[in-house]
């Protein structure tokens, strides 16, 4: 039985310690953000943030992963910001991330299959960087993780377009 | 209980019925009766109502109007990103009846037992008539039919507007309309319903005059893409049936291997694992998916295969595709342009322009690899989850490997990773691996392919090379335009796990008569030079490479991928274009405009021309360097016919001549596809189109040794990251007096690669005619 927390929830799992996180949030947590895309942390459609940090699921063993440590994956993005603003139960239930509504209103995703990573990665950049250039968007995409954030649909300017639209409602507040 | 009165009616072909119900809601259904010569290939004696499928002369529908005003639409063409479906169907829909978007709440898409008319996801807009707009154009005469003897209002006095029939001072909606009826429009359809085309209403039934439309025209946003973004959507990864077992294939060890023996299991590692054989299709199951992958992995380590060497390797793809291939028994393919007589005008040109231009094997390379789940019942029910492009062709040969009928394979449809035309001639891999491992098992199995798996043991896009020859004439005009296109066949839609395991599937590309699936290499390029007086466009076809040497009939799969055939084609057509315009001693732009007739045509060369800064003079430019280690910048230009579509497109490069390294720094592109049905939606298309397109031109190219893929993952097979991208303009020329809306997903991607060699050829004075433009190819070319 391992311990970790996810979503701001701990979860007990039954799963062995070497089994990738990947799995564990996907068939025994029935989470459905985080996406296998090669398994080899080459393209990050696997990717949740652990202590705001984007952490390549697929290769990160479950024992690898403390019980105080905090697992955000794509559905607990809208509570992280909640909590982060000091919103209200009742508004944070109607309120998605700004990463979350940016890629909507852009209408950034095509197949959208590695847009969970995309969203992941723009989340921990604006964290860090309320207001990234794009130069500082194409960086963050291709060098600051294990690997670029691969796109195959080729979204790559409308992800860009998504961050900096992020960054305003960010700065906005809501 | 109801009281029933059936009338039917005619509505321009389609015959409308009725049953009067006392107490029952209501709704209008626009069904499809048969006619042509067959639904369903299979299928003996032909039941009246095929089971597990929409029931085609009652209750299949493709539109429902529910007595709340709301519409639900079905479509078996399934999304895999282009967003038609979610976007200009609900438009076209409400502008063909006169209703709101938003009325349009509900589609339905790809399920093979609640969807109508099959096909692939591909072509959606059905060359500007979808079988979705005519559905919808019946619907609304039968509705001003209804109106008008509800009303007794003759129809000629009728007007919709936001659902609401109104005339003689009368109105009433379309929900009261229907309220308290049960109403049956049946509509004449034909086609194969698991082939890939499917089926494909017929009749001609008044359509919505353009200045009419209200709804096409305006960007409305996706309707999958908040649930997609929200991580609300169910994806096919996502599903997970009771007693659920994982799975792992063991793909043989070359591309014509066959099994001597299957490893052994280690049972103290992998207690709760199987291995399925059956003929060469190896399976390895477990409860979880982490025990499934190491057994999986541990079977493969001592599993003994034959060897087999039956491909040329990549170094000698091209020596093999001239000289040893067969391009003899295939029909050659002919042009619809070809015209006058080349002969005379080759061999008294006044300048002469000849050459060989090679496209590479590409892989669509979804960014997850294929998976499906299968669930076979007691009874023989199989039921599929999974995403795929052609659920009902999917359907169709599961049944035929079964040794069965397609009315007992029901294909459930999820959004997944996009194919790019990997699976719309119905699989992509997985699916018939997991009906076999579930059928084996009596358990529901997930087959979920690893990134080698996928990029080893799929389809991919067919090698090709082209002999272009031009003829100018002392005006530096075209006098005669030859080519010759080779290429193997592009289109295997055998089962992988069918083959392997030697059941039934449809047959090996071959000469034969089915055009899908022979030999025959077709001008898919359409011809847009039109003043050119001689014209010749030849496309010789071949078997797959190493398909008749490898003992499971297989060697290198093809398969469609965007722009197919097409892209093979123009490539070599138009860096050929910029080449004989250098030879004329003109600018590649003007060359083109001065040798195109057709007013769109030279309209999106403007247009580009214009929103690209493009400055008009020969190429190369006259300070064209091959050598050194400083950026030498050009550009090129490339223009594109495609599904009612005009597409132009200018690229501007720098090139580092010692590295080889090519940087696209603005692409440019214009669009005109007649009417823009969405132009928000068609912009993101068009610059996915381009980066997808960039990859190619600059990337991508599938490396194989004797016996099979050698790339396994995204080191050895990139793509484009976000830092190469350029800066990406679109153009989009909405051009309603057309009258028609042509297609905008896929036709992007052919246009980079063309645009950027002559690009190369105005920076460097070299001429890259191999694709990709990979910094070692190109640095090897300067250096000539």
């Amino acid at each position: 039985m391992v311990t970790i927390t996810v979503n701001g929830v701990r979860r007990e799992v039954q799963a062995p310690g070497d089994t990738p996180l990947l799995y564990v949030l996907r068939n025994d947590l029935q989470l459905r953000g985080p996406q296998f895309g090669c398994g080899l942390a080459q393209c990050g459609a696997c990717a949740v943030l652990i202590d705001g940090k984007e952490v390549r699921s697929c290769v990160t063993p479950l024992s690898d992963v403390a019980a105080n440590q905090e697992i955000i994956t794509l559905e607990g993005l809208p509570a992280r910001w909640a909590k982060q603003k000091g919103l209200s139960a009742q508004e944070a239930e109607n309120t998605l991330h700004p990463v979350q509504q940016a890629w909507i209103e852009e209408q950034t995703p095509q197949c959208g299959f590695c847009q969970n990573g995309m969203m992941i990665k723009a989340t921990e950049l604006l964290e860090s960087n309320p207001n990234p250039t794009i130069v500082q968007i194409k960086q963050a995409f291709t060098t600051s993780g294990l690997s670029p954030n691969l796109c195959r649909c080729g979204t790559y300017v409308a992800i860009i377009e998504a961050v900096q639209h992020a960054a305003t409602i960010m700065a906005k507040g809501r | 209980m109801a009281t029933m009165s059936e009338r039917p009616g005619n509505v321009f072909g389609a015959k409308l019925s009725r049953r009067q119900f006392v107490k029952t809601g209501g709704v209008l259904v626009v069904g499809f009766s048969l006619v042509g010569p067959e639904l369903l290939k299979g299928v003996s004696p032909k039941p009246a109502v095929l089971k597990n499928s929409l029931d085609p002369t009652l209750s299949s529908s493709w539109i429902e109007i529910h007595p709340d005003n709301t519409i639900l639409i079905r479509t078996g063409k399934n999304d895999f990103g282009q967003g038609t479906t979610f976007t200009a169907y609900r438009q076209i829909v409400a502008d063909e009846l006169s209703v709101p978007f938003e009325a349009i709440t509900t589609v339905v898409a790809g399920d093979t037992d609640r969807t109508p008319d099959g096909s692939g996801a591909f072509d959606f807009l059905g060359r500007g008539t979808p079988n979705i707009r005519k559905a919808a154009a019946y619907t609304y005469q039968a509705l001003l039919d209804l109106a008008s003897e509800r009303l007794g209002v003759p129809r000629e006095k009728l007007s919709v507007k936001d659902g609401i029939v109104s005339g003689g001072g009368k109105s009433i909606s379309y929900g009261d309309l229907i309220k308290n009826q049960q109403l049956k429009l049946t509509i004449p359809v034909k086609g194969d319903l698991t082939s890939i085309m499917g089926l494909t209403i017929e009749g001609n039934p008044p359509m919505k005059p353009v200045s009419e439309y209200t709804v096409i025209g305006k960007s409305f946003k996706n309707s999958i893409t908040s649930s997609k973004v929200a991580a609300k959507e169910t994806w096919a990864t996502d599903v997970r049936l009771p007693g659920m077992l994982h799975a792992r294939v063991v793909h043989p060890k070359t591309l014509g291997s066959t099994l001597i023996s299957v490893g052994q299991l280690d049972k103290a590692k992998f207690p709760n694992s199987q291995v399925i054989v059956k003929d060469n299709l190896v399976g390895v199951v477990a409860p979880t998916e982490w025990e499934a992958i190491q057994a999986a992995e541990q079977i493969s380590g001592s599993t003994k295969w034959t060897e087999w060497k039956g491909l040329p390797g990549n170094s000698k793809l091209y020596q093999h595709l001239r000289d040893e291939a067969d391009w003899t028994s295939a029909p050659v393919g002919k042009g619809r342009a070809n015209k006058g007589d080349v002969g005379p005008a080759l061999a008294s040109a006044h300048k002469k322009h000849s050459a060989t231009y090679q496209v590479p094997f590409m892989k669509h390379a979804p960014i997850g690899p294929t998976m499906a789940v299968a669930d076979v019942k007691p009874d023989g029910t199989v039921h599929i989850h999974t995403h795929n492009q052609n659920p009902q062709e999917l359907r169709g040969e599961i049944a035929m490997m079964l040794r069965t009928t397609p009315d007992h394979v029901i294909v459930h449809a999820y959004p997944g990773p996009g194919h790019y035309g990997r699976s719309n001639g119905g699989n992509a891999g997985a699916e018939d691996e997991a009906v076999l491992l579930s059928q084996a098992l009596g358990k529901p199995v997930r087959v979920q392919w690893m990134r080698a798996d996928d990029m080893q043991w799929s389809t991919q896009s067919a090698a090709a090379f082209s002999d272009v020859q031009i003829a100018i004439d002392e005006k530096g005009k075209i006098a005669a335009y030859q080519s010759d296109h080779f290429m193997p066949a592009m289109q295997d839609d055998r089962p992988i796990g069918a083959v392997l395991a030697g059941l039934p599937t449809m047959p090996a590309p071959d000469v034969h008569s089915d055009f899908i699936t022979a030999t025959t290499n077709s001008i898919a390029d359409p011809w847009v030079y039109a003043p050119v007086p001689n014209v010749v466009e030849l496309g010789h076809g071949t078997f797959q490479v190493g398909q008749k040497a490898s003992p499971l009939a297989v060697g290198l799969r093809d398969h469609s991928m965007r722009t197919p055939v097409q892209y093979q084609q123009n490539f070599p057509r138009e860096l050929a274009m910029s080449e004989a315009a250098a030879l004329a001693g003109g600018d590649a732009l003007q060359f083109r405009i001065d040798h195109a007739s057709e007013e769109r045509a030279i309209g999106v060369l403007k247009a580009v021309r214009d929103a690209s800064g493009w400055d008009t003079r020969p190429s190369p430019r006259p300070d064209a360097l091959a050598a050194g280690s400083t950026p030498v910048r050009g550009r090129g230009v490339s223009l594109m016919f495609r599904n009612l579509t005009y597409w132009a497109c200018v690229c501007q490069i720098a090139i580092t001549p010692d590295t080889g390294v090519i940087v696209v720094e603005k692409y440019t592109i214009a669009v005109d596809p007649g009417i823009v049905i969405n132009p928000a939606q068609l912009k993101r298309q068009v610059e996915g189109g381009a980066v997808m397109g960039i990859s190619l031109a600059l990337l991508e190219e599938v490396m194989f040794d004797e016996s099979g893929i050698t790339q396994n993952n995204w080191i050895s097979y990139p793509i484009l990251k976000m830092s190469d991208i350029p800066e990406i303009k679109v153009v989009l020329l909405n051009n309603p007096k057309v009258g028609t809306y042509g297609g905008g997903s896929e036709a992007a991607n052919a246009l980079a690669a063309p645009a950027i060699a002559a690009a190369l050829h105005d920076a460097t004075g070299k001429v890259m005619r191999r694709l990709p433009m990979k910094p070692a190819y190109v640095q090897a070319l300067l250096k000539t």
